[in-house]
């Protein structure tokens, strides 16, 4: 399939009080209609701020190297009015906690049409007949009613729900979803993690799903990509990644999770140490100083990213039969 | 002998000119020495109030909280006596309870000096042995909140709570805000404190999949009271309320097969006007007639099981919901929704 966004050498650095720091560094990927691309990694490893700086939502004084090509159009090159047609219409974003993302004294209908009247030049009727219709898309239950309603009247889920259906306001042909179920339950989650299962087989939607979460991970990515300090270490098929972890760090996130079968009182395998700030990264693989498999040149070299077949792409020189011997 | 009782406590709260809520509408719990219970629920049905209620932070508007044999005072102007300082409480957030401005070691020390449990020139001493006792360095002492990551503040804060030497703790989701990494170290010192020490510990947590790994007995709670408690492994392997079963079928397995977790249709009805009859039988796929109307109580269906559930009511012990599903021609239907509302 031909990628709706390729990213290729996407590298970001942000200004501190100490100079650039570089917070990306240089990561490659591709979203094809109606894929699920997921991004994962712990805090601090650079997956929010990759997909910020593709819809230019980066602070001033940022600097983004390398292209984002969207239908033709490099993101990384557009000026602030051609952005702004893209961002919301064509490529939506979801955020972790909906509490903040929506506005409190604005009703749900004002917050949902404000997007089409001003993207799509839709009249007021016809801009709140096609709220409803979103808000009942994402199964909000009297959604006329909805429209006059104020956030703080809904709960987690269901204000999540709501973003989603701002985001979806303008039929984008990419959403971008950062924790999107992060602050919510588990029976709550379900219900948004099939929501978005359902738009992207109907509406052929192409979703990047950022969540340090591999469960959900597992439940609707068919790609992964596994972020530390800013770079790929593991990339492929959702399902190989995670049947069969390659790369040291993505085994180690794997084995900290409790395992259900796992006898009584068997303490978690945690990684050692913290993972660096982006002001303090590590020469060579910037997973060594933490990776019980490290050898002498991996304090040397930046191991880089090559293919090793059944799709999966990995940053690692140790042999991988060795790791999961 | 159970450390911590709690005997059919309730929470109001009450709402000026609006109808008072009952956050905590009955519920009994204990935690004996060297225990883990987990409370879990979702956002709402009540299990941070009663985590409150089980330390004193609020005090209960029926019922009562026994800790060490004796009935707990709630909190108020007056200082805690010594005992009742034995009962700690650790919060969700590092970050906002720890002092930003407070050296680590004197955060610690403050325990022991209020107490009076460690003479003032060996509690530097003392702060060491508890910052590694947590895996933390003893050099930590010197240093503040900030310089420190998420877990290593959650260990922290755990030193803290160690320092007044307490023989119950009570956690509030202690593991929500970290990473899975962290999330691990942290739940085994938790084992580890447990095991050891023989602290007891009432974890409070949304995560299902962590409560599975540590807690021995776990209690389930909706709308303000508790549907089901049984030992962990039982309650995994066979949950006999519906709504367990919904909680269990909700977690995504993070083993690349792309299974999409149920999700449980309706939402938390607003506590302040719960359903009648059993609470949970708006969103429950087995509910029948009876469950519209009574509300069932908590019953014992085995050695260390208890469930509220109609289901349940002619002491089928271990029968899994789904096998009652003859039953549940009459039910409102509510699965039948994509994916949940």
């Amino acid at each position: 399939m031909k990628a709706l966004l390729a990213v290729r050498g996407l590298r970001v650095s942000l200004p501190t009080a100490t100079g650039l720091v570089t917070v990306v560094d240089g990561i490659d990927y591709d979203v094809g209609p109606g894929e699920v691309f997921g991004m994962a990694g712990e805090s601090g490893s650079g997956k929010t701020i990759s997909v910020l700086a593709l819809l230019g939502l980066l602070p001033d004084g940022a600097v983004v190297e390398g292209t984002a090509m969207f239908d033709g159009r490099d993101l990384l090159r557009l000026d602030r009015r051609a952005m702004r047609d893209v961002r919301g219409k064509e490529i939506a974003m979801v955020f972790q906690d909906p509490l903040t993302s929506l506005h409190p004294m604005m009703t749900i209908g004002r917050q949902l049409t404000e997007h089409l009247r001003f993207h799509l030049g839709l009249s007021r009727a016809a801009a709140n007949a096609r709220a409803a219709t979103l808000l009942e898309e994402v199964r909000i239950p009297d959604a006329l009613g909805a429209l006059g309603a104020y956030p703080h009247q809904f709960s987690g889920g269901m204000r999540q729900r709501i973003a989603i259906a701002i985001a979806l306001a303008c039929g984008p042909r990419a959403l971008i979803a950062d924790e999107p179920t992060t602050a919510l339950d588990v029976t709550v989650q379900a219900g948004i993690l099939r929501l978005l299962d359902r738009l992207r087989r109907q509406s052929h939607l192409a979703v990047i799903m950022i969540t340090h979460d591999l469960g959900v991970m597992s439940s609707i990515a068919d790609w992964l990509t596994v972020m530390y300090a800013g770079r790929v270490v593991e990339s492929g098929p959702t399902a190989n990644v995670l049947g069969a972890p390659r790369h040291p760090y993505t085994a180690g996130l794997l084995a900290a999770l409790p395992h259900p079968e796992a006898p009584e009182d068997t303490p978690l395998v945690s990684i050692a140490g913290a993972p660096p700030s982006p002001q303090a990264r590590p020469g060579g693989c910037p997973f060594h100083p933490r990776c019980k498999y490290a050898i002498g040149s991996c304090a040397m070299d930046v191991p880089d990213l090559i293919l090793v077949g059944d799709g999966r792409r990995l940053a690692c020189p140790v042999d991988p039969l060795v790791v999961h011997a | 002998m159970s450390v911590l009782e709690l005997r059919d406590v309730e929470v109001e709260y009450s709402r000026s000119g609006r109808t008072p809520v009952r956050a905590v509408a009955g519920a009994s719990l204990s935690v004996d020495a060297g225990q883990i219970v987990g409370l879990v629920g979702e956002t709402g049905c009540g299990k941070s109030t009663l985590a409150r209620a089980a330390v004193g932070l609020v005090a209960p508007t029926a019922g009562s909280v026994w800790f060490e044999g004796r009935e707990l005072r709630p909190i108020s102007r007056r200082a805690r006596s010594r005992t009742d300082a034995r009962l700690q409480m650790v919060f969700q957030n590092p970050f906002s309870s720890l002092n930003p401005r407070r050296r680590v070691g004197d955060q610690i020390a403050d325990g022991m000096a209020i107490l009076g449990l460690v003479p003032a020139n060996r509690r530097r001493e003392r702060v060491s042995a508890l910052l590694e006792q947590v895996g933390l360095p003893a050099a930590a002492a010197l240093r503040f909140p900030h310089q420190y990551s998420g877990g290593q503040r959650q260990r922290i804060a755990i030193a803290r709570a160690l320092a007044a030497q307490p023989s119950v703790i009570v956690l509030d989701e202690p593991l929500s805000s970290l990473d899975a990494s962290a999330q691990a170290q942290v739940a085994n010192l938790l084992t580890g404190l447990a095991r050891e020490l023989r602290v007891g510990l009432l974890l409070i947590s949304h995560d299902l999949a962590i409560v599975r790994h540590i807690a021995d007995t776990v209690a389930v709670m909706y709308l303000g009271l508790l549907v089901e408690t049984a030992p962990t492994r039982r309650l995994w392997s066979a949950p006999l309320h519906p709504y367990t079963e919904a909680l269990i079928e909700a977690i995504p397995r993070a083993d690349g097969k792309g299974w999409l977790p149920e999700s449980l249709p309706g939402e938390v009805p607003d506590p302040a006007r719960p359903p009648a009859g059993c609470r949970f039988h708006p969103r429950c796929p087995y509910a029948f007639a009876k469950c519209r109307s009574e509300s069932p109580p908590l019953l014992e269906v085995a050695s260390g099981r208890r469930v509220a559930c109609w289901l349940h009511e002619h002491g089928d012990a271990e029968r899994a919901p789904s096998t009652f599903a003859s039953r549940t021609r009459e039910s409102s239907g509510a699965g039948d929704q994509v994916d949940g509302v």
